[in-house]
């Protein structure tokens, strides 16, 4: 154990990625043919050479821009996949087989909450069908607030965990108000007597219980994830979601403190923003770390927010969104594993600052952005993915789809280091729309040898 | 809103006015006479005159006992740490048949045997549990509960290192706990953090933690009904919170005596980094213990920084810095830190006689007392120290002469209060009803 941990401290960020990709190639699973043996380790290599900005051997690789569509595909929707894990796992599977063969990654249920944990908790970050938001809507509805006061920047800086556990979360779950009552549990002072005492607060028992009981209802779930996750496997289809990491602004402005608070912030306590977001530098990777080492898959995926174009100037994106992300980035490639950034919203502005990195360390997602632009300035430096508009998946003909589709290969596949994927992914619309993506991958998407 | 502010813009002696002078209210309690109000309003102020460096009628007494009572009252420490009602008996028989004292500890320092069989706790031994049923104390299991590589850890989130790392390795009961993943998360809801508490073994912790807790407030009850009695028999209680050291906690409890003193050369930095965290979490956690105890007094022991421990220049450098910050907050905060140097204090008089005037106590174990009212004698209020062996094998006569000896190095000019050089758990009361003759006798100014 220490000599094999020596050895991967000793390694460049090439060689732990190395490592990473051979453990992505190699899940450990009874793959269901030798069919799906091969397909597997041809997708998990089409993706690796994309990212490493060669020209992958046959063509341009897909993630299919999917997102709650197998619920309504299914005659479901959101709803009742969030509550009937039974129909959840009908779904995906259905999904699965019909476009299993056709896909180059599958991207499981695991983003579908499950709702009974959610009404267990009292979970108040979100509202979902049902439960805020109307039965048939196919997402679900960020609450954002000032959840974290400006004065309390300070006990997020000094004991994060325990931030968290007596002021964030009894705010962002009712199950938990209670936990506002417990003592700081690190007393250093020898018998811990007097907190354990806290513990046979009715109330903090209550919340325990309903902790206890999320977790119960959180096994079954998972249970239904996981079977369709390992279904995918056995498949040929590989992950792309390794796990998740942010940008510590986000992780705030999000969060914590709200869109508008954080704003604010930026003027009148900037060291506070600046030293707060430090802090969760360290967890943010660990976070991502754990994630990956679970799953086997290096992709860490990073949704961005409030450091898109027209939410602030690029000075202020230099210095408060920047430093922070890019040690989180820089942090995880020095992980071995692949930050993608899904960069929401438009980033067009933030492409002469975002290059700086090491080349084929990053893969960026983008939304609105003018891909031919992104391709010129990061080509050399980035494999970048996109950005079929959700619009034209929703409402346009697959014909439609493919068109565009040949025009964003024609722009960004040249020399590699491009991924065929949607600006955001569709919960609802015609599959052939979906069809359309491989399609003109297949067509237009081939590299030459 | 306005008090806040104001109390933000007062001196510390400003502040630590009004906490004496909140102590030194009747309090809003009913005592069984007149005469018992009248008594504890005179037991108080003799207290919060020498804790304050000044005369008070007579030099107050501190009487050092621990377990006493659980043994005058015919029991022993593995009976009242199991049978609440045998330790309310027997410290309440003490407190009825002793007489005239200064004070009493409650039995608050004798902790619950079956809450500490609920969590499992590693880190003591006690009588039946470790060491033989007839042991009169209970005994500190020192070891590397934090290793050397976790510095880090702790200094970057402690908390997540507390209650992820170190409480299941203290707490047999908690060891499921290494199973949670941190509470910090990048994501809105981390849902998959909830599958850990649906593990049989985790649920089985929090049940145990509840267990604890449930047991815990058995005993809190136990303690305060003799505690609340005391006081309205008219003595009052001296200890408003407990606190420590940065080093020692490090030593006492995470690192052990032998991992903090290599840290001392091999991670000088991460030791000092780890101290600072420490520190702050420390004064948090001691100032929202002492709530609203109403007593304006935080003991703190300490162990590592003793003489023949360290060298002048190792306790300059790493002990001092640290536990001077924490004294310094408690006493921002009107709070007056009761500093009990086990061991002897010789060598460092000097340093610590740099704290501002009348801001500190410090109560002495073996420190030679003519030399420490030499240097401190100006400065700080001076307890102690009759030494334990004298209090269990000597007779009335020579604890009483020790004791004048004491008062008449100590006492002059006021600022002085007669104890022992710590506490003892079985002898002859009568040892120490001589040392409040003593003070009767020898001690009034």
């Amino acid at each position: 154990m220490d000599t094999a941990e020596k050895k991967w401290s000793e390694m460049t960020w090439e060689e732990k990625r190395e490592e990473r990709f051979k453990k992505w190639l190699n899940p450990p699973v009874n793959f269901s043919g030798e069919d799906a043996a091969k397909l597997y380790k041809e997708r998990v290599n089409r993706f690796i050479k994309a990212i490493k900005l060669e020209e992958p051997d046959d063509r341009v690789p897909v993630i299919l821009p999917a997102g709650n569509i197998p619920a309504y595909l299914a005659g479901g929707n959101l709803k009742t996949a969030m509550y009937d894990y039974d129909e959840l796992r009908r779904a995906w599977i259905k999904f699965l087989i019909e476009f299993g063969p056709d896909m180059d990654t599958f991207i499981g249920p695991g983003l579908v909450l499950p709702g009974r944990v959610l009404e267990t908790i009292d979970f108040k970050l979100e509202k979902w069908p049902g439960h805020g938001l109307a039965d048939d809507i196919e997402t679900y509805q960020f609450v954002e607030k000032e959840y974290i006061k400006a004065e309390e920047y300070d006990a997020l800086i000094k004991d994060p965990s325990d931030f968290w556990l007596r002021k964030f979360l009894p705010r962002a779950a009712g199950a938990f108000k209670a936990f506002e009552k417990l003592p700081q549990l690190t007393a250093f002072i020898g018998i811990p007597v007097f907190y354990v005492g806290a513990f046979a607060d009715p109330e903090v028992q209550a919340a325990l219980k309903a902790l206890v009981d999320a977790g119960i209802e959180t096994m079954k779930w998972t249970e239904a994830v996981n079977d369709v996750n390992r279904q995918s496997l056995e498949a040929g289809l590989p992950s792309f979601w390794g796990g998740m990491s942010g940008a510590p602004f986000d992780m705030i402005g999000d969060m914590l403190r709200g869109t508008n608070a954080i704003m604010m912030d930026m003027f009148q306590r900037p060291d506070k923003l600046n030293e707060a977001m430090e802090r969760l530098v360290p967890i943010a990777i660990d976070e991502a770390v754990a994630g990956a080492n679970a799953s086997g898959c290096p992709i860490i995926v990073m949704p961005l927010h409030k450091g898109t174009g027209g939410f602030m100037s690029n000075k202020q994106y230099e210095t408060f969104y920047w430093p922070t992300f890019k040690k989180i980035l820089l942090g995880l490639v020095n992980e071995g594993l692949v930050p993608m950034p899904f960069a929401e919203g438009n980033y067009e502005p933030r492409l002469e600052i975002i290059k700086n990195m090491p080349r084929s360390a990053v893969l960026w997602w983008f939304e609105h952005m003018d891909m031919s632009k992104a391709k010129k300035e990061l080509g050399g430096v980035s494999c970048i993915a996109g950005n079929i508009p959700v619009t034209t998946l929703c409402t346009g003909t697959p014909e439609d789809v493919k068109e565009q589709c040949r025009r964003l290969i024609e722009d960004c596949a040249p020399g590699g280091g491009y991924i065929l994927t949607g600006g955001a992914t569709m919960d609802r619309g015609n599959p052939n729309n979906l069809r359309a993506v491989m399609d003109a991958a297949k067509e237009y998407g081939m590299y030459k040898k | 809103m306005n008090v806040e502010k104001k109390w933000s813009e007062m001196t510390w002696e400003e502040k630590r006015r009004e906490k004496f002078n909140k102590w030194l209210t009747v309090p809003d309690i009913k005592f069984v006479s007149p005469e018992a109000e009248k008594l504890y309003m005179e037991r108080v102020t003799r207290f919060a005159r020498a804790f304050l460096l000044e005369k008070p009628d007579r030099v107050p007494c501190i009487l050092p006992v621990s377990n006493f009572a659980a043994y005058y009252g015919s029991s022993d420490l593995r009976t009242v740490m199991y049978d609440y009602d045998e330790l309310k008996r027997t410290w309440r028989k003490f407190l009825h048949e002793f007489g005239d004292s200064d004070m009493f500890f409650g039995p608050g320092m004798v902790p619950s045997g079956k809450m500490l069989e609920a969590v499992d706790y590693k880190l003591y031994k006690w009588p039946g549990h470790g060491i033989s049923g007839d042991t009169t104390s209970y005994q500190c299991v020192e070891g590397e509960y934090m290793k050397a590589n976790e510095y880090d850890a702790l200094i970057k989130d402690p908390s997540n290192f507390w209650l992820r790392t170190y409480l299941p390795r203290v707490f047999g009961a908690f060891e499921a706990l290494r199973n949670i993943p941190p509470f910090t998360t990048i994501e809105e809801i981390a849902i998959m953090s909830f599958v850990a508490y649906g593990r049989p073994d985790v649920r089985a912790a929090l049940e145990a933690l509840l267990e604890a807790g449930k047991e815990s407030v058995k005993w809190m009850m136990a303690v305060m009904e003799v505690s609340q009695e005391a006081t309205r028999m008219g003595f009052p209680a001296i200890m408003g919170g407990l606190s420590k050291a940065p080093f020692d906690t490090l030593g006492d409890t995470l690192r052990g005596t032998q991992g903090v003193m290599m840290d001392m050369f091999q991670r000088p930095e991460k030791l000092h980094q780890a101290m600072e965290k420490i520190a702050s979490l420390t004064i948090d956690s001691t100032l929202a213990s002492i709530g609203d105890s109403g007593v304006p007094l935080i003991m703190m022991p300490l162990h590592k920084g003793a003489d023949g421990f360290m060298s002048t220049k190792q306790y300059e450098t790493f002990y001092w810095p640290t536990f001077k910050k924490v004294i310094m907050a408690f006493v921002n905060e009107g709070i007056m830190p009761v500093l009990f140097a086990e061991g002897s204090y010789n060598t460092r008089l000097d340093i610590i006689s740099e704290l501002p005037r009348g801001s500190v106590t410090w109560w002495f174990d073996q420190t030679d007392m003519a030399k420490a009212k030499k240097i401190l004698g100006d400065k700080a209020c001076l307890v102690g120290n009759v030494p334990t062996s004298l209090l269990m094998t000597g007779t009335p006569q020579e604890v009483k002469e020790h004791c004048r000896n004491l008062i008449e190095i100590c006492a002059p000019g006021g600022g002085y209060i007669l104890s022992g050089g710590a506490n003892i758990d079985k002898g002859d009361p009568d040892n120490l009803r001589a040392m409040m003759e003593a003070v009767k006798e020898y001690g009034v100014y």
